[in-house]
């Protein structure tokens, strides 16, 4: 006698899997313009290359003759795929099944992601929908874990020092999934149908009082604005797409280097805008995405974080098709100052840079700390003192392009240690700008004057040519000042000159990843 | 024919309005400039076509999101 009726039975099994929450389930889920889980790695991984594991892992009801009546698969699916030809490991709630809250084999599944991501070093996606537990607890009455059990978040902590971790919240997230996703070194929220939320609005209007929807409480609004999820994408199939976007600058794991790609942007590209892309009206803001953009290889930069901490701009771009991490100032935005958000935000965007062995270009028009009682009130100086020591720490390669203001304590966390240093001729740096210094270090001789405010611009004039970029090439204080249309040129030589020390570089960083 | 709003990245205050609803501008064009922390912010238009709305005074505080501006074009 064979085993065939095992096998039908493990067959049949294996289509009842596919169903997930059943019809209906999957109905409801595309009524609220929603994809299912399945319907999402599709979507995310190459044709074809999604390789299940655990597809048997749920539960079965049998008949009195012990045979399979019905299956209800784990609603966790997680395994390995591949992007553009790139392993990787993906995992995501199923929200048809108990709208994500974890059945007992779901949690296994669910927990086992990061340890299979840890075990081949692959980069992990993880796409979420879904609650936390319930009180009702996961599948009725269950003996409490054991005190020797694991934590369960140390396998969370070690992957996002070991391996990239790029999440998408896509439908309403809440409790440990909400945990996970911000988990990551990049996060996207589609826009359209999720929500984030550690408590859902019942539990919040109970505890607080507060009466509010979903999206209220914790839509995109919300959460691309405060730092919560990097980007927000319009919906689930662009936020997958960024997903896609961001895996292809980064390796597999911290003991490879990112991919090197074909280039067809000329190094010595030079282009003409540069020349008066800064105003000569030192007042005057200007568009610093539309510089990086000239600069880095076309099309290639990828920003991350645009809604918050808006007066730092950071994301990876190309050069040469070597990824690099590109962080700028906004001067459009609060001068460009370093506030609390913008530093938390720059210093986990220097660690992501650190952790994965990018090189890191700055182009810097930095103020200084962000001034004022909103700002002490924030704690500004405790989170940029934090960045400017996180910098100072750093093994990667920097290059530091001086493009105008360089100012204060806060310029420091702009240059790397050994940071290559170019200056354009609309750069300005000291301790402090001079519209502010001149009224606090000239005050008697302002009030003494017969017109106060003549004299300040008079002394304003006088300090600000003082601060002229001449002395620092003549000071070796720069590398070099230069045309800002010899940037690129010099930088994909600089790129040339850093790559062959990169793999020095690898394995874990000296100081850990957190969210 | 699009119409393109313009929001206001940041707060701060309206330093100089530059055209008035009715105006023909081009693509770039300076709209309006706003102060935000002793920086000149000028905004420009985003096509080419016809003022339909400025709402912004010279003088006036303005905030975050807030419309500025209306483009056809």
């Amino acid at each position: 006698m064979s085993w065939k009726p095992e096998v039908d039975e493990i067959n049949q099994r294996r289509e009842l899997a596919l169903k997930q929450g059943g019809e209906a389930g999957i109905a409801r889920q595309h009524e609220k313009g929603r994809l299912t889980i399945r319907e999402r790695i599709d979507e995310l991984v190459d044709k074809g290359s999604f390789d299940e594991i655990g597809k048997g892992a749920g539960a079965s009801e049998r008949g009195s003759n012990g045979e399979l009546i019905d299956f209800t698969p784990a609603n966790f699916v997680v395994g390995f795929a591949e992007i553009e030809g790139r392993r990787v490991i993906v995992g995501g709630e199923d929200f048809t099944l108990k709208g994500g809250s974890p059945s007992p084999a779901g949690l296994r599944k669910s927990v086992y992601t990061e340890d299979l991501a840890l075990q081949y070093k692959l980069p992990l996606v993880r796409l979420h929908e879904g609650a936390g537990g319930s009180v009702g607890g996961s599948g009725g009455p269950s003996m409490p874990g054991p005190v020797f059990q694991p934590s369960r978040f140390k396998s969370v902590a070690q992957t996002l020092g070991t391996v990239p971790v790029a999440s998408a919240a896509l439908g309403a997230v809440a409790g440990l999934p909400a945990g996970r996703l911000v988990s990551s070194h990049f996060s996207v929220m589609s826009k359209s149908t999720a929500q984030i939320l550690v408590a859902g609005p019942a539990v919040v209007e109970r505890a607080m009082g507060e009466k509010l929807t979903k999206d209220e409480l914790g839509g995109a609004q919300v959460h691309t604005r405060n730092g919560t999820v990097d980007n927000g994408a319009e919906d689930e199939r662009a936020a997958l797409a960024q997903i896609r976007a961001f895996l292809s600058y980064l390796p597999d794991n911290v003991w490879s280097l990112a991919p090197v790609t074909a280039c067809d942007d000329p190094a010595d590209r030079m282009d003409e805008a540069l020349l008066d892309i800064v105003p000569r009206e030192r007042r005057r803001a200007f568009d610093m995405r539309r510089l990086v953009n000239l600069i880095v290889d076309q099309n290639s930069f990828f920003e991350m974080g645009k809604g918050y901490g808006r007066s730092q701009i950071t994301g990876l771009a190309r050069m040469q098709g070597q990824t690099v991490g590109v962080w700028a100032n906004d001067g459009r935005h609060l001068a460009g100052s370093m506030t609390a958000d913008g530093a938390r935000k720059a210093e986990r965007f220097i660690k992501l840079c650190e952790t994965f062995h990018l090189p890191m270009i700055a182009f810097v028009d930095e103020p200084g700390f962000m001034i004022g009682s909103k700002a002490e009130k924030e704690a500004t100086i405790r989170h940029g003192a934090r960045t400017v020591l996180t910098t100072a720490l750093t093994n990667i390669p920097w290059a530091s392009i001086m493009v105008r203001r360089s100012f204060g304590v806060a310029q420091a966390a702009h240059y790397g240690p050994e940071a290559y240093t170019l200056a354009w001729p609309s750069a300005e740096s000291g301790p402090l700008p001079v519209e502010g210094g001149v009224a606090v270090a000239f005050h008697r001789e302002i009030a003494a004057a017969e017109d106060p405010d003549a004299k300040r611009r008079e002394l304003e004039e006088q300090l600000a040519a003082r601060q002229s970029p001449f002395p620092r090439g003549e000071a070796l204080a720069v590398h070099e000042l230069i045309d800002p249309r010899e940037t690129r040129p010099m930088l994909c030589r600089w790129i040339d000159r850093v790559q062959p020390g990169l793999d020095r570089l690898l394995g874990p960083s000296a100081f850990p990843y957190t969210p | 024919m699009a119409t393109h709003t313009i929001e206001l990245e940041t707060g701060g205050s309206v330093w100089k309005v530059l055209v008035k609803a009715g105006d023909t501008v081009s693509e770039g064009q300076e709209l309006f400039i706003l102060e935000v922390m002793k920086m000149e912010v000028p905004y420009t238009s985003p096509a080419s076509g016809t003022v339909k709305e400025v709402s912004l005074a010279e003088g006036d505080v303005v905030e975050e999101d807030q419309v500025a501006a209306v483009i056809e074009g």
